[in-house]
């Protein structure tokens, strides 16, 4: 390939300063007003920043529909002996 | 719970029947073991009750019993459980204070990086789901705990931070330096599997 790759979208200081922010905002623990409005400002405006955030919310769907492994019939039988011992 | 109340054992068995998923997929996710997360949450579970005072409001059962649980973990299990190859370890900054995205980003290799200025949501898409349980597997333990208890199972930051005995700016950092590991291990699944070749993700001319 003699081509020279295409240079990447900047990846500047907005863009780490939304990341720092990203995983609150997703989860909804992101309180403060200024730094909602910084997230959703530069998502709005950030075409990069908006692709990886819709990876990471599909990634937080994910891992929440990943939940729990039902407990074992041992383990169940396990903490009935031990509740009624108590 | 008050400890005097007749009805406190029935209470505390309601609560842990009702958790009792929750209590071993965490203590799997710890262990990585079945057998070893079943002797896990019956030892927290007898722990908890003898501790049964220090729960001042029901409503928090949940963390309550998660942070008995691990530090049971801690204490107790975690020398003999078996650890798998942990990602990235030695590509982390020391103090946990440095805990931006950017001081994650500026130990990765450059294939990685154009990745992560160039997301493709179709090569998510195509990631199964066993490549995501592997990739959180494989994240260093300190960061595999805030995100199962956050994003798997649901914990809000202030509860994670009372899991763990840490503050939530600690739980924030740990995501966000957790949550960029993740993507770079699902960014390995998708090289392996050809998904992404030379670093990039398959030209789709934009």
């Amino acid at each position: 390939m003699t081509h020279a790759h295409r240079p990447s979208p900047p990846v500047d200081g907005d863009c780490l300063q939304s990341f720092d922010l990203l995983y609150a905002y997703l989860a909804g623990e992101l309180k403060d007003p200024a730094a909602l409005a910084t997230i959703q400002h530069h998502l709005a405006h950030c075409q990069s920043c908006m692709s990886r955030a819709q990876i990471e919310r599909e990634i937080d769907r994910r891992l929440r529909a990943s939940a729990d492994s039902a407990a074992t019939a041992s383990l169940h039988s396990r903490l009935d002996k031990l509740l009624k011992d108590l | 719970m008050d400890p005097e109340r007749p009805d406190r054992k029935s209470e505390f068995g309601r609560q842990i029947r009702e958790h009792m998923d929750a209590l071993y997929s965490f203590a799997l996710r710890l262990t990585q073991q079945r057998a070893d997360a079943e002797d896990l949450v019956a030892e927290a579970a007898t722990r908890a009750w003898l501790a049964i005072e220090t729960l001042a409001d029901d409503s928090r059962f949940r963390p309550w019993m998660f942070r008995i649980l691990h530090n049971c973990y801690i204490s107790d299990f975690r020398r003999k459980s078996v650890r798998p190859a942990e990602l990235g370890y030695e590509e982390l900054p020391a103090r946990e204070e440095e805990g931006d995205v950017a001081s994650v980003l500026i130990r990765q290799p450059d294939a990685f990086l154009h990745w992560w200025a160039n997301p493709e949501r179709e090569v998510m898409n195509k990631l199964l789901g066993r490549d995501l349980q592997a990739a959180i597997q494989a994240l260093p333990e300190s960061f595999r705990v805030v995100v199962v208890l956050i994003n798997v199972e649901g914990l809000s930051y202030d509860e994670a931070a009372e899991v763990l005995g840490v503050s939530s700016g600690t739980i924030r950092s740990r995501m966000n330096r957790g949550r960029t590991l993740l993507q770079k291990a699902l960014w390995q699944h998708a090289r392996d599997a050809g998904l992404i070749t030379d670093g990039r993700a398959m030209e789709t001319n934009r």
